[in-house]
């Protein structure tokens, strides 16, 4: 984006929480896309384990609701920058501040909406 | 004419024209054909995978915090065939980007920050792989009903 | 020994042409010609109006940068045979031509001058470092501190990143890969006292955090530079710098001597 635009001040933050959504949000993502994602629906790990009772224990824990946030947010920020870098890629940098601001308030509300999300469990 | 892309009308511009007109820059004709230039496009793409995956992973936790008929709407879904193969494809890209990232990773460590320095590259990729090695039986064992 | 190859390089004369084109030779090259040797000899046998820049035919100069086959590459260091029959000859992407070969440096130029290439502040840093070392008068430095910075310090200015670089095609405020590396340097000399300075420019002129770490500066580099670890190591220092600008104020920048 153009020098002196408001954004440009937020992105080492921007670029940080992109970061660790790459980092963490992603070592985190494996487990749960394995065993919630695939290994679970497909019926091979015993249905007791994620059933209502056993998630709703360990998403309650206060330690479970603060991997479940990171699991949820984190890589909503390295989407939004991706995605931002998609439409630059294809020449739409003309337009990287409205792309870019819109990309990071998906990923803004996105977080939003995941810490009420473990917040309400 | 090779069918090379233009690039911005302004990239690599002088301040002040010269006493010349010059042709516009042009972006590498072999962009299109090159492998890595695919993956770093492949790269880019998992962002939208991503978006949707902590979508899905909101949906889901969002219903475990609604009471059990609604999260067993939510397994319902889960098992869907469609949604499996969502999720796997999620697992493909994020093992895609961490293996990317773990090979460039280490050489963006400053040499020195501050006092600090970071380990030797070879031992700080082996710490992370050992890192998404480790995080990722705990949380699945964990997931799956092994311990808790 | 030699092989018949068929060159098809990209002509622009400003005052004749609207847009560039191509033109074809066809030479009888020696098995050991570098690319840059076939240009010449067309240049010196066939066609004496095709404009190129060379100089010192050995990789130190960064003078012969060029599109072959698609890929930036130095002409003197390219060996024809590992070519085909028919080789491609372009100007360097992602610039503008001024004509056939030769393409405009001063926006290049002006990058360079951005990030303040030079050190900084250096009789306060020495001063600084003496009254903790017991040591005064030259500005002195260690093997391990000379480590940190001395391969950003190799860069021969040839811009083959810069047509390497998606961001530097897309976004013309982008700083890129060897300007970067060349603040970077800096940042990392102890010999420097700039870095609030460069941080600053790195974070809010043609800001570090555009490049998207595609790597393929690194990829062409043809002195090892590794443009793409100084772009990315000065991304962290710049988190760093912006993160203590929060909490610690400081004293607005001196300027330097």
């Amino acid at each position: 984006m153009s020098q002196g635009h408001p954004l440009l001040k937020l992105e080492p933050l921007i670029w940080f929480l992109f970061g660790q959504g790459i980092m963490i949000g992603s070592i985190l993502m494996t487990g749960w896309l394995l065993v919630v994602g695939v290994l679970a629906p497909l019926g091979i790990i015993p249905p007791e384990a994620l059933g209502y009772e056993r998630a709703h224990m360990l998403a309650s824990n206060p330690i479970g609701r603060f991997i479940l946030l990171g699991i949820l947010a984190l890589p909503l920020w390295k989407g939004a920058h991706h995605v931002r870098h998609f439409f630059i890629d294809r020449g739409y940098a003309a337009h990287d501040a409205t792309i870019g601001g819109l990309a990071y308030l998906v990923a803004t509300l996105g977080s939003i909406v995941s810490l009420v999300a473990v917040i309400r469990l | 004419m090779p069918a090379t892309k233009a690039a911005h009308p302004e990239a690599m511009a002088p301040a002040v024209n010269g006493p010349t007109r010059t042709a516009p820059p042009m972006q590498p004709s072999s962009w299109k054909t090159s492998p890595r230039m695919k993956q770093y496009s492949r790269f880019g793409l998992t962002g939208w995978i991503y978006l949707l995956a902590s979508f899905a992973a909101i949906y889901i936790v969002y219903g475990l915090g609604s009471g059990p008929e609604a999260y067993a709407q939510v397994q319902a879904l889960l098992a869907n065939p469609l949604v499996i193969a969502f999720h796997l494809l999620c697992l493909i890209s994020v093992g895609f980007v961490l293996v990317r990232f773990f090979g460039l990773f280490p050489k963006a460590q400053p040499a020195r920050i501050g006092p600090a320095k970071p380990p030797p590259q070879p031992v700080l990729k082996a710490m992370l792989y050992g890192l998404w090695a480790g995080a990722t039986l705990v949380l699945s064992v964990i997931l799956a009903g092994g311990i808790f | 020994m030699t092989t018949r190859r068929k060159f098809v390089v990209t002509r622009f004369d400003p005052d004749k042409d609207e847009v560039p084109k191509t033109q074809e030779y066809e030479i009888e090259c020696q098995d050991d010609w570098k690319v840059l040797d076939a240009i010449n000899f067309i240049k010196d046998e066939v066609d004496s109006t095709i404009s190129h820049r060379w100089s010192c035919r050995m990789a130190v100069c960064g003078s012969c940068g060029m599109m072959v086959d698609g890929e930036p590459k130095l002409t003197c260091k390219t060996a024809l045979d590992s070519y085909g029959d028919t080789v491609e000859i372009e100007p360097l992407a992602n610039f503008p031509v001024v004509k056939d070969l030769v393409v405009e440096l001063e926006g290049f130029m002006g990058k360079f001058q951005q990030v303040k290439p030079w050190i900084m502040n250096a009789k306060e840093e020495a001063e600084k470092k003496a009254a903790s070392t017991m040591k005064e008068g030259t500005y002195r430095q260690s093997a391990e501190e000379l480590m940190a910075f001395k391969q950003f310090s190799m860069c021969i200015n040839c811009m083959l990143c810069y047509s390497a670089c998606p961001v530097v095609s897309n976004e013309p405020d982008f700083l890129g890969p060897a300007a970067i590396a060349l603040g970077h340097r800096y940042n990392m000399d102890t010999r420097d006292g700039g870095q609030d300075e460069r941080n600053q420019i790195f974070r809010e002129e043609g800001t570090v955090f555009s490049c998207s770490y595609a790597n393929e500066c690194s990829e062409v580099c043809p002195k090892g530079v590794d443009p793409a670890a100084a772009v990315n190591q000065a991304k962290f220092n710049a988190v760093i710098d912006w993160a203590t600008g929060l909490v610690v104020s400081r004293p607005a920048p001196q300027g330097d001597e």
